[in-house]
């Protein structure tokens, strides 16, 4: 029943970045660094697409922050990428939920295209060698239970 | 050897190393081995055999699965397979350089790179260079790459094509200055760009009586 729950939100995003390299990017991020997704090699990084104005996500922020906290010195990295238009607006937003995980913004549309990004939020895991393992579109009180399952599988590898 | 014999070679080895082709000697199904043909093929098999053909007992000898090849067959197929593997990267490799000459040809390939030696009034943040009035290339910098810059590193930020003929180059630096004070400059040259590719560098160095980062634009001749 988990399993068949992956799939269903697997396929929920459309075509499929599952199984793919990971699409590099760099953004700049709230504190004003510029971070790589391929800097990142040989770790388990959770990527979470967000606008502010989608009420999943955020719902979903804080359960990401406790994971962050949590698996951060296992070699988790959990980047937050704002593709919000509003980049004014969205940093407030960000500074306002306060989590401890970066969060980078992207205002141009070459990331939404090369992640195939159709409904907010995707979350995605990429595995040590850059490949997209996990990829789920949605959020639901639980769906955190999800992501700690793959991710410890990940972090086991 | 070149490239369109190489790449016969990768296929017809590819071919001969499939399953279909596992089975030693398996090019001779109207003799009949006793133990690689099925049951059901023999009586064909005892059919194809004429008079002309010799019976099973003084054919050839049976083909011999790979499984019980002697070994000095199997190091051969490893040599083989070892020389195989040697052609696919080679090919991989003559491939990249033949579609970045396809799609950057040197007669109208231009080339930008950049440098940093200053560490003192500049930390640098992006880059956005402009050719003729048009953004070809906005790129921001991490702390690793900036670093790896500082220590020396040359980087080809930019790999395009141009016409024959006048162009203008100019390039933004955005960073931070010192006090952590922001600071944007720019950097400009003209240039003719003629037959055979063009490489033009970007520079930044510390201008030290002036306590100031300087940005200059370099034509590699």
């Amino acid at each position: 029943m988990l399993s068949a729950a992956i799939s269903t939100a697997s396929h929920a995003a459309g075509p499929s970045i599952l199984g793919k390299d990971a699409p590099d990017f760099v953004l700049r991020g709230l504190d004003g660094r510029n971070l790589r997704l391929s800097e990142f090699r040989g770790q388990v990084v959770l990527v979470n697409f967000w606008t502010r104005s989608d009420g999943d996500s955020r719902l979903q922020m804080p359960a990401l922050d406790r994971i962050n906290i949590t698996y951060q010195r296992a070699g988790l990295v959990v980047l937050g990428v704002s593709v919000d238009d509003d980049l004014r607006r969205s940093k407030e937003f960000a500074t306002a939920m306060g989590v401890s995980y970066p969060i980078l913004f992207d205002t141009g549309s070459q990331i939404g295209k090369d992640y195939f990004l159709q409904k907010m939020p995707m979350t995605i895991l990429v595995d040590r060698a850059g490949v997209v393992r996990y990829s789920a579109v949605g959020f639901r009180r639980g769906d955190e239970r999800v992501y700690l399952d793959k991710i410890r599988e990940l972090l086991r590898e | 050897m070149n490239l369109k014999d190489r790449m016969m070679r990768v296929l017809v080895c590819g071919a001969l190393l499939s399953p279909a082709w596992t089975v030693m000697g398996a090019t001779a199904p109207a003799v009949a081995p006793a133990k690689s043909v099925p049951a059901a093929a023999q009586p064909a098999a005892a059919n194809a055999s004429s008079a002309d053909t010799p019976p099973p007992a003084e054919a050839p000898a049976p083909p011999v699965p790979a499984a019980d090849a002697p070994p000095a067959e199997l190091k051969t197929l490893d040599q083989e397979v070892q020389g195989l593997k040697k052609d696919v990267v080679d090919l991989n490799k003559d491939l990249f350089v033949l579609q970045e000459e396809l799609l950057f040809p040197a007669n109208t390939q231009v080339a930008l790179y950049i440098s940093m030696d200053v560490g003192t009034f500049f930390a640098l943040d992006s880059v956005t260079v402009k050719i003729d009035n048009k953004e070809v290339k906005n790129y921001l910098y991490t702390a690793r790459e900036a670093d790896a810059l500082l220590k020396g590193g040359v980087q080809q930020i930019y790999l395009g094509n141009l016409k024959v003929g006048k162009h203008e180059l100019v390039a933004f630096f955005t960073g931070k200055g010192s006090a952590e004070r922001d600071y944007k400059r720019g950097a400009s040259i003209n240039f003719d760009k003629g037959v055979g590719a063009k490489y033009l560098e970007l520079k930044i160095t510390d201008r030290v009586p002036k306590h100031q980062p300087e940005f200059l634009i370099k034509d590699w001749e």
